[in-house]
């Protein structure tokens, strides 16, 4: 009788080569890099996170709505690889390619933009215990292996499957280090809020992976009060900043809040929700505003019109993650406010699955 | 130790698309411009349909803007361009 293993046909072209120092020249002369070092894509590698997922090299994963590029699972699954992942941290690769493909999250405007926009993951649920994802000390950073390596896995299949190449299909002005790797696992054991998944309608419980269109971390930090309004002045206070210096388009604002600031919000009683709502009031500008920044060209008879970094409180994205010390936060902007909005997906295994609820 | 290892990339182009024939003379031609309405389209284009009218002899230049820059026309645009000889698609990064 056949084992899986004996009628998987790959379809990638195989190269042959000496040894290690080899492979790594043969993948950074192609640009098939992040211009790190890779881990060699063997086919028992690459097959053995397709069992993990139990789809076959050709499962479609989507179609790229822009340049209609097909997306296999086999295509993921060479660049995950490359990326230091392991099966186990396969699911969440195919189900953030999953979320990037939906049409609202708009994927080649996203990574093509002059704008520097990186692709923002954030994981809730179960999964992230099993492959060891932290929320907690240098969230955001180099916090643990399977944030780093998902993270990666992302950029690594933007440069091979869509060009997304500097100069090539990505034409960011500014890029950010977040272009490397940009994952975070909400710390859910340590908070009284609803994970960010469950908060944008995921099942409670559920494995999820939301993805987002974002710039850098802007940090900010207040350790000199305790009331919830004062700490959410300064993270309004960075959205507002952003707003006159970067751009005035409303959208998904991350907010990344650790658990000192955290816990002063929660004894205060404050949800997530709570949170938004305030953000929501305090988050933005009049257009005059501008000319304090240098942008008084664009001002013209409109500066008595007020901006709001967001058009709802649901378009906030809180997620509590960060070490147990230190009054620091971040807010996290969106690449470019509403042309982009984020995708919150629940991973599932399965061959045959229905596109994703929106 | 030798490796066997697997090419990233998609191994296939992505779908092209079709140019449409090329014209002979833009004499008395409508031509559309689309623009992704940004600041730098603005002169870029003006100039352009000037010279077009002035110098090819183009007897209509048919602007449209896009409502958002990072994606593709909107469809009414494209329903649009079979009624033009040519297309200029214009960004303004």
């Amino acid at each position: 009788m056949l084992g899986v293993e004996d009628i998987v046909q790959l379809a990638s072209r195989t190269h042959d080569v000496d040894d290690i120092s080899a492979v790594q020249e043969l993948y950074h002369s192609n640009g098939w890099t992040d211009g790190l070092p890779i881990v060699p894509p063997t086919r028992e590698a690459v097959e053995a996170c397709l069992d993990w997922v139990m789809m076959p090299p050709d499962q479609l994963i989507g179609i790229e709505p822009v340049r209609g590029l097909a997306i296999t699972a086999e295509k993921l699954a060479v660049n995950a690889v490359m990326a230091g992942c392991l099966p186990m941290h396969f699911p969440v690769v195919v189900t953030a390619w999953t979320a990037m493909m939906q049409e609202e999250f708009l994927m080649h405007g996203a990574t093509a933009s002059t704008g520097g926009c990186a692709v923002l993951v954030v994981l809730n649920g179960p999964i992230r215990l099993e492959l060891g994802a932290s929320g907690g000390f240098n969230a955001l950073g180099n916090s643990d292996r399977a944030t780093a390596v998902i993270g990666r896995a992302i950029r690594l299949c933007l440069i091979n499957l869509m060009d997304v190449r500097p100069g090539a299909i990505d034409r960011s002005t500014l890029g950010h280090p977040g272009k490397f790797s940009y994952c975070v696992a909400e710390d859910e054991e340590d908070t009284t809020w609803l994970p960010l998944a469950e908060q944008r309608g995921a099942p409670k419980g559920a494995s999820s992976v939301t993805v987002m269109a974002a710039g850098a971390p802007r940090q900010l930090m207040n350790e000199w009060t305790t009331k919830p309004e004062e700490i959410l002045e300064t993270f309004a206070a960075e959205m507002r900043a952003n707003l006159r210096h970067y751009s005035i388009h409303p959208g998904n604002y991350a907010l990344i809040i650790p658990k000192q600031l955290r816990e002063h919000l929660q004894a205060g009683g404050w949800s997530k929700s709570d949170i938004a709502t305030f953000i929501h009031e305090r988050a933005r500008i009049h257009r005059r505003e501008w000319a304090e920044v240098g942008k008084g060209a664009v001002v013209r008879d409109r500066g008595d019109s007020i901006y709001p970094a967001m058009d709802s409180p649901d378009q906030l994205l809180v997620v509590a993650a960060g070490g147990p010390a230190g009054g620091f936060g971040a807010v996290i902007p969106p690449w470019l406010g509403n042309k982009s909005h984020a995708v919150t997906v629940p991973i599932g295994v399965c061959v045959d699955c229905e596109p994703p609820k929106k | 130790m030798t490796f066997r290892v697997l090419d990233p990339t998609p191994g296939t182009a992505a779908p092209a698309g079709q140019l449409a024939p090329r014209l002979d003379t833009l004499q008395g031609k409508t031509v559309g411009f689309i623009s992704n309405g940004k600041e730098g389209t603005k002169g870029f284009f003006m100039h352009l349909d000037q010279i077009l009218r002035d110098e090819y002899g183009v007897a209509n230049v048919v602007s449209r803007t896009k409502s958002n820059y990072s994606a593709p026309a909107d469809p009414h645009i494209v329903a649009e361009i079979k009624s033009w000889d040519a297309v200029v698609s214009g960004l303004g990064d």
